[in-house]
């Protein structure tokens, strides 16, 4: 134990980050799904340092009642005061805790990273959002605002228009997509928002992140079996439809979809596709505000050739320097390995790790990197 | 007699069908321009088995070599005195070495030089080495054209003109793989060959005496830097200064690139002063009169790729960091520069005439450059990943105006890592004004927007920040298609053909329209019948762009 801290510290030298921690995740049998996600989250730096001052703020909350939230920011704490700067850890008390609250975890099998991810944050987002209305339960939360209205933006099951709530957790991950159908009769454009924590992406074989992010806002033909419903014309029309990006967020998660379901197999199959994912990336597909530079500082690369098997590591971007961590190991890597990530060019290819989980973050307006 | 022709004929067509057989289902033979259609001739690459450790850790880079008439001390006149122009030589040369004679002796050679397999070859490929040589019956004395490319461990040369699949002489290279090399046809004492390796080291030869040289090791090397001991970094491109008496450069992936010269003492001075601002450019000069002279420190992050302007005045490299940089050679100053829309920038090269350079990179764009106006002039959307490989086609010629213009036309090229090969267009008073909307156009685009960016000079020795999307012209390609299967890594406009290369080292060879009547002789029947189409769409042929399906 240890053996890969020291080793790591020694190739870092004098030049380790001052504060920084290397914690490589015990792994309880197949828990690398969450290890590896764990790890991309940790270093996300303004979502980790949010999560520790929440922890800091609401300490007697968090003795009070144990969540996803407590387990989650006890274990970043407990890393970020470690006195030694690497070794390892065990995120036993959050694991339990997720297996406790969703039996999709609870088995040993493999499980799918994105999933993991999707409910982690939401979670996270629903646990903020009740505490937060349970502070100002007495003033009425009505007045919802005019300007979201225009679409159905995850109005509760009682019907009650909860009026928005931008947590810390929206403020990094969450950004706004405007679906935008235009009826081909009448020609009017009839746009609707939805917010998303991250996104998913057919991916094609030899192409980029550009392109993926180019096709899922291509514009696509509603017709025959598949037609619109215009409000206007009041009946099924042919429409134009694409899907573009309103509001790009701070922290933007690309999840690849490696794992497709083939019907004539009726499974599952992973994609091993060689998808090209640039260290810089702007988004092509936005509304307005073009041109905003992200830089991307983590990865959870899936290993393996099939979807219910394999093994999950991450990339991640520390003050510069690029770190492989594989469970309770970890290494430095060159910032030239990760393109070893992309995928492969040719079915049937020995390469087996494949990047699953990009994670980028929003570079301040004019830093040149 | 029948039998004989017969039994070519059959060679031909299987050697034909084995060339298609090769195809993946989905790739065409064939793609068509407005000047008519390009036709997969050769393929090269490399037999199985070759390579022995670290394959696909390198990516395959190809360099074009004419090698000339072995210049002989008293042979000058005597050369000349055989009477033959140098058109009617190559044409012989041609016919004896990969004609159809030749192969139905049961073996190829397209320059006279064959595989040194058994001697019957030898024999064969006298009809072209005495159409020239002095020197008898050594092998490769004559004019030939060879590509030069590098795989795994391995330097590879085959014959340009050859319908051999495989490469005609193997260099291994057991200590670390060479990862770029570059050929000077010109070059003054025999060494015309440069091969940079991922340790950093460095080897100048002649092509020829490795040619010669039945072993499987470089023979006759000037050894620079070596074990890394000025350098250890991976070379990532190497050049000859055009006119620079047999000075060469090396580009590094640690931002550095080093001078040397040919004439120079090979023992390295490894003395440089340390770096002290690793963002900023700086040149250190060698104390002494060793290899290497200089050290130019570039950037930070990797040079990608380095290219000399046509003249030599201006070298331009290109890096990790996404920005183009173009400088005075002879005066070390930076000239101009800028960073591309994101990412980093993977490859440039430069126009004839000097007036634009392309690059292209980890945006998927292809850039155009403007030295008149040091910057961005247009932006090229079409691939489909990052763009691996820019060239201008400095044999292309506009097809015949149609009365309207004066304007040049430039003709270019690019490869990506989507597989595809692209044509582009470049009318030179066309992209001073925005001329083509983006595909799909979006609503917010119009041509009237030009930012203070855009307007203003940029000033000498500046670098610019990367333009703005709605900033930048944009291109449609003229031809669209997929050649491989894998990644493509390079392509190169040679005066009959367009080679791509892909990572893995496979080259594929077309074929331009109107040089099918001159190899049909050469090839077979198959070619003859499609010359001289007429472009599929007259008029400018800027005008003809591709349109994209969004």
């Amino acid at each position: 134990m240890g053996a890969a801290g020291s080793k790591l510290e020694k190739a870092l030298g004098d030049q380790f980050p001052e504060g920084e921690r290397y914690f490589g995740f015990e792994n309880f049998g197949n828990t690398c799904y969450c290890n590896s996600v764990l790890q991309a989250l940790y270093f996300c730096v303004p979502f980790r340092e949010q999560l520790i001052e929440y922890y800091s703020n609401n300490k007697n909350l968090a003795d009070a009642e144990e969540s996803l939230l407590t387990c989650l920011a006890d274990l970043f704490m407990q890393i970020s005061s470690q006195k030694k700067k690497t070794g390892v850890i065990s995120p036993k008390r959050f694991v339990q805790r997720l297996k406790k609250q969703n039996e999709i975890f609870r088995s040993y099998m493999h499980q799918d990273a994105h999933e993991f991810l999707n409910y982690l944050l939401n979670e996270l987002v629903d646990i903020l959002e009740k505490e937060s209305h349970a502070a100002k339960s007495d003033p009425e939360t009505s007045s919802p605002s005019g300007k979201i209205a225009n679409g159905p933006k995850s109005a509760h099951a009682n019907g009650a228009q909860k009026e928005p709530l931008d947590t810390w957790v929206h403020k990094n991950f969450q950004g706004i997509l405007t679906n935008e159908t235009r009826c081909l009769r009448c020609e009017i454009v009839t746009a609707r928002d939805e917010t998303f924590l991250d996104l998913s992406l057919d991916i094609e074989q030899n192409s980029s992140i550009t392109s993926c992010l180019k096709n899922f806002s291509a514009t696509e033909t509603l017709n025959a079996e598949d037609k619109f419903f215009c409000d206007k014309c009041c009946s099924l029309q042919e429409a134009q439809k694409r899907m573009k990006i309103k509001r790009p967020p701070h922290i933007l998660v690309i999840h690849l979809k490696r794992f497709k379901y083939i019907e004539q197999l009726s499974r599952h199959k992973k994609l091993s596709y060689r998808v090209v994912f640039p260290l810089e990336l702007k988004l092509n597909n936005t509304v307005e505000d073009a041109d905003a530079e992200y830089s991307l500082f983590a990865v959870v690369v899936h290993v393996g050739s099939g979807p219910n098997h394999g093994h999950y590591v991450s990339l991640v971007k520390s003050h510069n320097h690029w770190l492989f961590f594989d469970d309770e190991n970890m290494e430095m890597i060159d910032e030239s390995a990760v393109q070893t990530f992309f995928g492969s060019a040719q079915e049937f290819s020995s390469n087996t790790d494949h990047g699953y989980i990009l994670f980028y973050e929003r570079l301040a307006a004019g830093r040149t990197s | 007699m029948i039998n004989t022709t017969s039994s070519s004929n059959s060679m031909m067509s299987s050697s034909v069908t084995s060339t298609n057989g090769a195809q993946s289902p989905g790739l065409k033979t064939y793609f068509k321009t407005p000047e008519g259609r390009y036709k997969l001739q050769y393929e090269k690459t490399y037999p199985a088995g070759l390579l022995h450790f670290a394959h696909g850790k390198t990516v395959t880079q190809v360099t074009l070599a004419h090698l000339k008439d072995k210049p002989t001390q008293t042979a000058q006149p005597s050369s000349s005195s055989l009477g033959v122009s140098s058109g009617v030589r190559s044409a012989a040369a041609r016919l004896l070495g990969g004609g159809n004679g030749s192969r139905a002796l049961g073996f190829v050679g397209g320059n006279g030089g064959s595989k040194s397999v058994s001697g019957t070859n030898r024999v064969g490929s006298l009809g072209a080495s005495s159409s020239n040589g002095l020197l008898g019956n050594s092998n490769f004395d004559g004019k030939g054209t060879y590509l030069i490319f590098n795989a795994g461990d391995v330097i590879l040369i085959s014959d340009l003109n050859s319908q051999d699949k495989d490469p005609i002489k193997s260099i291994h290279f057991s200590n670390s793989n060479p990862a770029c090399h570059a050929f000077d046809p010109d070059a003054k004492d025999g060494h015309d060959l440069l091969i940079g390796l991922n340790s950093g080291d460095v080897y100048s030869v002649s092509l020829r005496q490795q040619l010669q040289d039945v072993g499987k090791k470089l023979v006759g090397a000037q050894h620079y830097n070596k074990d890394g001991c000025v350098n250890n970094s991976r070379c990532t491109g190497i050049a000859w200064v055009p006119n620079g008496d047999g000075a060469f450069v090396v580009a590094h992936a640690d931002g550095n690139l080093y001078i040397y010269e040919k004439s120079k003492d090979g023992s390295a001075d490894p003395s440089f002063p340390v770096i002290k601002d690793q963002t900023q450019f700086s040149v250190a000069h060698a104390r002494y009169s060793k290899n290497p002279v200089a050290r130019w420190h570039i950037c930070q992050g990797s040079i990608n790729t380095i290219a000399f302007s046509t003249d030599g005045a201006y070298i331009a490299t290109v890096g990790r960091d996404g920005y183009l940089r173009v400088f005075n050679y002879n005066n070390e100053q930076l000239v101009c520069g800028g960073k591309g829309y994101y990412g980093a920038l993977l490859c440039c090269a430069w126009s004839m005439d000097g007036k634009y350079i392309l690059t292209g990179g980890e945006d998927d764009l292809v850039q155009v450059w403007s030295m008149e106006d040091r910057k961005v002039v247009a932006w090229g959307e079409g691939h489909n990943s990052w763009v691996s490989g820019v060239a201008f086609d400095s044999y292309w010629s506009a097809p015949t105006s149609d009365g309207t213009g004066e304007s040049i036309v430039y003709r270019f090229g690019s490869v990506g890592q989507d597989t595809q090969l692209l044509l582009w267009d470049l009318e030179a008073d066309e992209i001073v004004v925005p001329m083509r909307r983006p595909p799909g156009g979006s609503p917010t685009f119009s041509t009237a927007s030009q930012s203070s960016h855009w307007d203003s000079t940029c000033p000498v020795g500046t670098l610019q920040p990367a333009p703005s999307m709605r900033d930048v012209p944009k291109l449609s390609p003229v031809v669209i298609h997929r050649v491989h299967t894998e990644p493509l890594s390079g392509l190169n406009f040679t005066q009959e053909s367009v080679l791509t290369v892909s990572r893995e080292g496979h080259i594929k060879i077309w074929i331009r329209p109107g040089s099918a009547e001159s190899q049909s002789s050469n090839s077979g029947s198959l070619l003859s019948t499609s010359l001289k189409e007429k472009p599929l769409f007259p008029g400018k042929a800027g005008s003809t762009g591709y349109k994209q399906m969004t």
